[in-house]
């Protein structure tokens, strides 16, 4: 089987500072996998460098085998759609608007939406439960209501690969709960997802690999158990020693689903 | 921005028409033009009746031969004018907006009006006439002042790749004041005193100068440039409006949009400069209208705001040299009062939204 997406040898620095270091990681097709680390380690950087927008200082990374660097932008949104945290739409933009952006690959030069784009946009907001916000304005959703909807918008690019930068920020639980329920049904639909996470305990159950990073020791990969252990997490997290008990407390916790 | 979403949203704008909203505008401004075009043909000194005006166009006759005269060297050419300059300025504003990301974009309030006319200045004070039909090198200068301003404003004013109103006006004002003054520092270089300083004097208050159908074709064919040029552009600045950092991920090349709009936004800039100077605001004032009524989709305002801009310009023309005749208004002095206001509000309206 070929990995969809394959980062080998890969590093990254913004200027002197390094990010990445020799990187090796591969997604494959069906997979769904969080990343999870302290602050500014680099969870957003590595995203970004799976979509081509950043590239490495040395190595490469590779999209069914083929370099990023040798792909047009547009090829590469075809097959990899990233999710960022915050948007921000200086216009009032209708959410079904917004989600149509999701087809700007496809479009040729001059080109509007195709009835077929309309369909898949359609499609798009359906599974993400959107399709009854398309006439709202998009500033004025609420934070789960955007999520969804930028959701929405990656659908709509027809992704193998959905690439989501912390989705459970400034959700409530509930909201992070059906984000989740989301996640679980865009998996069964053969959408490989990787998500950066900060919220442990909302991991197992739903992603089955984890990538945790750390700003000292090479990325670890592994199960979610094997890497939801909290002699790992305190030592990646830098856990002040008199916090242990209270991690090692959360962590015992069941998982939420 | 609250107050245009809840007029968009509501059942006043929304119902209307429906789904088929733009298409019944679009008409709408194409029949409210030709007549403003009849009226506006009509009105002078001479006055000539709109009815005869199309009598003349069907049959060739009808009129006599003063009024056809006046109809075809004065009237016209200005009216031809007024809609280029109009379309033009709307039109630079819409894509200026789109790339800044920002309602209050303007070609005037940017500078890129102020290069235009430091560059058009140039060519008037220093350069020998030489110039091919009428004004090309002062043409190609404005073009070029247009250029460099709109770049350095936009080069000053991003902060993160977003352009924050407060850096956006002050970059804008500090280059826009810099050039047009310069032009006054030009006059003193002047080397046939005095006609070429009220040439100056009368761009700088906006006055659309009584053109002749060679320059009237040189501009048409700038603005032809332009317009055409912007429509592989729009959809595009949909997408940019999520901001640079999604428009890339979503496989644009944000660099070459930058530079298509700046390049296409300084061509319809420096033509609607060469015939008409300084006229404010109206980049603002009509595609913003627009918006209230088709929503922010770019590729429904270009047409209409190109209409919209065309028929605001006449009309402001018209009263500008109608209304106090036989003096003369500058149409830009017009547009001032009426956009300064305007701007005002909408920057009261936005700030939250825009600054934050």
């Amino acid at each position: 089987m070929i990995p969809l997406v394959e980062f080998l040898g890969v590093s990254f620095a913004y200027g002197h500072r390094r990010i990445i270091g020799d990187l090796n990681a591969t997604i494959f097709g069906n997979e769904c996998i969080a990343v999870v680390g302290p602050n500014g380690v680099g969870k957003t950087t590595l995203l970004r460098l799976a979509t081509g927008t950043l590239t490495p200082d040395r190595g490469t990374v590779t999209l069914e085998s083929k370099s990023l660097g040798s792909l047009k932008k547009r090829e590469i949104a075809k097959s990899v759609a990233f999710v960022p945290q915050n948007v921000e739409v200086p216009f009032s933009f209708t959410v079904e608007q917004f989600v149509q952006q999701g087809r700007t690959p496809f479009l040729k030069m001059f080109g509007g939406l195709s009835a077929s784009d309309y369909e898949v946009v359609r499609r798009a907001m359906e599974l993400t439960d959107t399709w009854s916000l398309r006439g709202r304005v998009f500033n004025q959703l609420s934070g789960g209501e955007r999520q969804r909807v930028k959701i929405a918008l990656g659908l709509a690019q027809q992704p193998q690969l959905l690439l989501l930068d912390e989705p459970m920020q400034h959700l409530d639980i509930g909201r992070q709960l059906e984000l989740i329920g989301l996640i679980d049904s865009l998996r069964r639909e053969g959408i490989a997802i990787v998500a950066s996470m900060h919220d442990l305990a909302l991991i197992e159950g739903t992603f089955f690999s984890v990538w945790l990073m750390s700003p000292d020791a090479p990325m670890r990969q592994g199960t979610a158990e094997e890497m939801l252990q909290p002699e790992l997490l305190e030592e990646v997290f830098r856990c002040p020693p008199n916090y242990r008990d209270v991690l090692r407390e959360r962590m015992r916790r069941e998982p939420v689903l | 921005m609250a107050w245009e979403v809840s007029w968009y949203r509501a059942g006043i704008v929304h119902g209307w028409a429906g789904e088929h909203r733009h298409r019944w505008l679009l008409a709408a401004l194409a029949v409210l033009l030709i007549f403003a075009v009849l009226v506006a043909a009509g009105m002078g000194a001479v006055e000539v009746p709109a009815s005869a005006v199309v009598r003349n166009i069907l049959t060739g006759s009808a009129l006599s031969a003063d009024q056809r005269i006046i109809l075809l060297t004065i009237r016209l050419p200005r009216i031809v004018a007024a809609l280029l300059v109009g379309g033009a300025l709307s039109v630079s504003g819409l894509l200026f907006q789109g790339l800044f990301r920002n309602p209050l974009a303007d070609p005037y309030i940017i500078g890129s009006s102020g290069g235009a006319v430091c560059g058009a200045s140039i060519g008037v004070f220093l350069l020998p006439p030489i110039s091919v039909a009428g004004f090309s090198t002062t043409a190609l200068l404005a073009f070029a002042g247009a250029l460099g301003s709109i770049t350095l404003v936009y080069w000053l004013a991003r902060v993160d790749g977003r352009t924050p109103v407060v850096a956006l006006l002050l970059a804008g004002f500090a280059v826009s004041t810099m050039l047009s003054y310069s032009s006054y520092f030009l006059e003193v270089l002047d080397r046939n005193f005095g006609t070429s300083m009220r040439v100056l004097a009368s761009w700088l208050h906006g006055t659309i100068m009584q053109p002749t159908w060679p320059q009237l074709a040189i501009v048409t064919a700038m603005i032809a440039i332009g317009l055409a040029g912007s429509v592989p552009l729009v959809h595009k600045l949909n997408t940019l409006a999520l901001g640079e950092e999604y428009a890339t991920h979503l496989g644009l090349s944000v660099q070459q949009i930058r530079v298509a709009v700046i390049v296409i936004g300084s061509i319809l800039t420096a033509a609607a400069v060469a015939l008409g100077g300084l006229i404010s605001f109206i980049g603002l004032i009509v595609p913003h209208m627009l918006r209230i009524v088709l929503g922010p989709d770019h590729v429904r305002l270009l047409p209409a705001t190109a209409l919209a801009g065309a028929l605001f310009l006449l009309v402001a023309d018209t009263v500008a040299r109608t209304a106090i005749a036989p003096a003369e208004v500058p149409v830009g002095v017009l547009t001032a009062i009426i956009g300064g206001p305007f701007f005002l509000y909408l920057l009261r309206k936005t700030k939250q939204e825009v600054i934050a």
